[in-house]
């Protein structure tokens, strides 16, 4: 054990993503400097891949109430980080070509508005006047003034560098490959860093690793229902913008959001299981040329740009958040499911109010492991 | 669409591999980007000229061409291969729209950009690269402009002024980069060697020499640009002497006037195609960069997919079309799953020649060492050194995080120009070697691609997505 580097830190987060650089950086605020260990570069993965979307509607009632608190820490964020992440608010439309789906609609519209998200439903005449832009076939749709876009790029980076600015220890490049356990408590985390190893000695580790750190959690006992996925986005060139709001139709599978320099964003709704390939299939472009239909004006502007994400999932499509029983010091923050990228600021605050306060201000029980028995 | 053998780009390479397998007795399409099969080396007149006297080596390309096409081949032109997926499956643009094609075997014959080189006034109008005043001059017969400096390095520098002197053009100067004649001393009996049998070239640069001498062009050898100059269009440019490093020599400078730059410092190997196959690169900056792994038939590491001509390493038409004979021979005994029944020919020569070239012409790290900070390196989202090197300094030690967080590489040129530069800074400053510093990933669509009409887009099929799934 003697050519292990060693350190000690009050805590260390596993995984360079929005969620650790969140956690990373609420826990710096209350004076907790934290060391981050990410296997390749800050937002390397789904954090820096995603859609970018900041929506609070269309989502499963517990989510909803988190989305909501997490886009007021949004709103705050550019001032917070000192960092311009291209957040705006730019409304979100959620569309239907079916009478059925419309129904669906209206019912989430009456549980949003219960729940003070103010939302409106749109028949065809009111979705033509607001969104001329889309595609006759939608006979309606939901929207959401509050909710908008941020560039995935640049949120990661901008939480680990105020993070860093606060005292936090950042090492990319950096992968955990083992947890180290004494009668049932974390005592350190063991890493690599090229041909470097290391180990940290702390009593609180946080799990953000996505489907990455399953394995080493796996390794202590603790078995993360979370797998891998893979899903695609596209990107136009650049058009003199002619929409502001994140469109997307679950009907299509697809939806379209602008970037702030003029692109349109094309990205396929769903994914394929069981993968961490993170190549983009021929068919995949197929899917994404479907951004013609949802916006007819699309063609024939020239797709740029495509990749793909790993996407963490779990059964239910809810994370995975918060301790672990039987583990002290263990804290989970996986399995977002898609929807990390809204979620992770609130995320940050409420597991930094749980070490900090031993409390999260929203209840988070119904999120735990437990839940998966 | 389905062939047995596929050739992607119709230059020296291309054309000879199609050829080469289509002898053979192989079923082959050849798919090029533009309107004519040749390639940038053969580029063709334009139709629309006619019966027009050939330029260079025009005559050799249509002669080519011409018997390729009597060998029985399929010709897909202006057909852009925007993706190649598992199992050799290429995706296709052409002029009825997108299509696909299967291969049994593929032979990428896909050629190279030009490199360029970040120098304060780059971007300015009325500079370009020589191969783009190559293309105006072959296929539109257009000369780019009046006063012309031609720089950068490589026998193409030399062969250019020299057309541009045939085309009536004043030439203000060539300015080769390479320290020519201290290059060859290092190593002359290696280069004697590699020049012997050369005579086709020998005379050809003779000849443009000649020209040039004649028109009374001054040809500054070891010199290069250090600025170009004019307020919204060149009006000057700035070159200095050069060590050994090509770093400018102090009190060297002069100032030209001008009204256009042509200019470029060698070429990268175009490997997207490759890369999305899979194939393993390996980093041999004197043929280019990245090239492909090959065995000695210019099969890549993946089965099936042969890699030929200057987009598996820069080494000129010669070589190009050898390799693409072998590639050709092999790749159409591999599909009739039989022995190569020609005698294969030897590139010893050639790969003389292709160490020779690489020996004097590749450029020192001088080069990436012009741009000042307000200096642009990525043209199509205005990235300027400065940014670059902001990002590097808060810890962005990859050129995916560079990319990230300066939108370097994510213009319409997807990379191609900037790449090279971008990783030049990158190697510079957080004293990595390139190898390890890679390139830009790649993904479909390799060029834009037009976005169809809304009518085009099959909407059967969708995947299979559980609806609660938000």
């Amino acid at each position: 054990m003697n050519q292990w580097r060693k350190i000690e830190a009050p805590a260390v987060i596993i995984g360079g993503g929005i969620v650790g650089g969140a956690v990373a950086y609420y826990l710096a605020r209350r004076g907790i400097r934290s060391v981050l260990l990410e296997k390749r570069i800050i937002g390397a993965e789904a954090s820096g891949r995603n859609g970018g979307g900041v929506r609070a509607q269309c989502r499963n009632k517990l989510e909803r109430g988190l989305a909501m608190a997490s886009i007021k820490l949004w709103e705050g964020l550019e001032a917070e980080l000192g960092f311009d992440i291209e957040y705006t608010q730019g409304g979100n439309i959620r569309m239907a070509t079916t009478e059925e789906r419309m129904a669906q609609l209206r019912t989430e519209a009456e549980a949003e508005l219960a729940d003070g998200l103010q939302v409106e439903v749109w028949d065809r005449e009111e979705l033509r006047r607001r969104a001329p832009y889309l595609s006759e076939m939608f006979i309606g749709a939901k929207y959401c003034p509050t909710d908008g876009v941020a560039n995935p790029l640049l949120v990661p980076w901008a939480f680990v560098q105020a993070a860093r600015r606060l005292g936090v220890t950042v090492m990319t490049h950096t992968e955990a490959v083992a947890i180290e356990l004494h009668q049932g408590q974390i005592q350190a985390v063991l890493a690599r860093q090229g041909r470097q190893e290391l180990r940290i000695e702390t009593p609180l580790l946080i799990n953000a690793g996505g489907p990455w750190a399953s394995q080493l959690s796996q390794a202590i006992g603790v078995s993360l229902p979370v797998e891998p996925a893979r899903t695609f986005i596209g990107v136009t060139q650049p058009v003199r913008p002619f929409f502001t709001e994140f469109v997307s139709s679950h009907d299509l599978r697809l939806y379209c959001r602008p970037a702030q320099k003029g692109h349109v964003h094309i990205g396929a709704v769903g994914f394929r299981p069981q993968t961490f390939d993170q190549t983009v299939p021929a068919d995949a472009i197929s899917h994404l040329f479907r951004g013609a239909v949802m916006i007819p004006s699309l063609h024939p502007i020239h797709l740029l740009r495509s990749w793909a994400g790993t996407l963490a999932m779990t059964p239910d499509g809810l994370p995975v958040i918060g301790p672990v029983d039987g583990v002290e010091g263990y804290l989970l923050a996986t399995g977002f499911s898609g929807h990390g990228f809204c979620l992770g600021p609130i995320v940050g605050q409420l597991l930094t109010e749980w070490i900090v306060e031993g409390e999260p201000s929203i209840p988070l029980d119904e999120l735990s492991l437990a839940r998966f028995g | 669409m389905r062939s047995e053998i596929v050739v992607v780009g119709a230059g020296p390479a291309g054309l000879q591999a199609a050829l080469s397998a289509a002898e053979a007795g192989a079923e082959v399409t050849l798919v090029d980007n533009y309107r004519q099969a040749g390639g940038q080396y053969y580029r063709q007149p334009a139709p629309e000229f006619g019966d027009i006297e050939p330029l260079d080596h025009q005559a050799e390309g249509r002669r080519l061409w011409q018997q390729a096409a009597q060998a029985g081949l399929k010709l897909l032109t202006e057909t852009t291969v925007w993706g190649a997926f598992e199992g050799h499956q290429l995706a296709l643009d052409g002029p009825n729209g997108p299509d696909t094609l299967q291969a049994q075997a593929l032979i990428l014959a896909t050629g190279t950009y030009e490199r360029v080189a970040a120098f304060p006034g780059w971007t300015l109008p009325g500079v370009m690269t020589t191969g783009a005043a190559q293309t105006l001059l072959k296929e539109q017969r257009i000369v780019p402009g009046e006063r012309v400096v031609v720089a950068g390095t490589g026998p193409l520098q030399l062969v250019t002024a020299a057309a541009l002197v045939r085309a009536g053009v004043r030439v203000v100067a060539v300015i080769e980069g390479s320290p020519v004649m201290r290059r060859m001393w290092r190593r002359p009996f290696r280069h004697m060697a590699a020049l012997w049998n050369q005579g086709e070239r020998l005379a050809e640069g003779l000849s443009s020499w000649l020209t040039l001498k004649r028109a009374a062009v001054p040809i500054h050898i070891g010199w290069g640009v250090t600025t170009a100059h004019g307020p919204e269009q060149l009006t000057a440019v700035t070159i200095a002497q050069l060590n050994d490093r090509w770093r400018p020599l102090p009190y060297t400078s002069r100032t030209l006037s001008c009204d256009t730059l042509c200019y470029g410092y060698g070429f990268t190997p175009a490997t997207e195609l490759a890369r999305l196959l899979g194939a393993e690169l390996h980093w041999r900056p004197e043929q280019g960069g990245f090239v492909p792994i090959r065995d000695e038939r210019m099969q890549s590491s993946v089965p099936g997919l042969f890699i030929v001509g200057d987009g598996a390493g820069v080494g000129g038409a010669g070589l190009a079309r050898l390799e693409g004979r072998v590639a050709g021979l092999s790749a159409a005994a591999q599909v009739m799953g039989k022995a190569v029944d020609a005698a294969l020919p030897s590139l010893a020569a050639e790969q003389r020649f292709q160490r020779f070239y690489g020996d004097l012409f590749t450029p020192g790290p001088g080069l990436d060492e012009l741009a000042r900070p307000d200096t642009i390196i990525c043209r199509c989202e205005e990235v300027t050194l400065a940014d670059i090197r902001a990002v590097i300094e808060q810890g962005a030690d990859t050129l995916m995080a560079v990319k990230q967080l300066t939108r370097c590489g994510m213009g319409n040129c997807q990379g191609r120009i900037c790449g090279p530069l971008a990783a030049a800074q990158l190697a510079r400053q957080t004293d990595q070697a390139p190898a390890q510093i890679g390139q830009f990933s790649v993904r479909p669509p390799i060029f834009p691609l037009p976005m169809p009409t809304a009518e085009a887009v099959d909407l059967a099929d969708l995947p299979t997505i559980p609806d609660e799934h938000r």
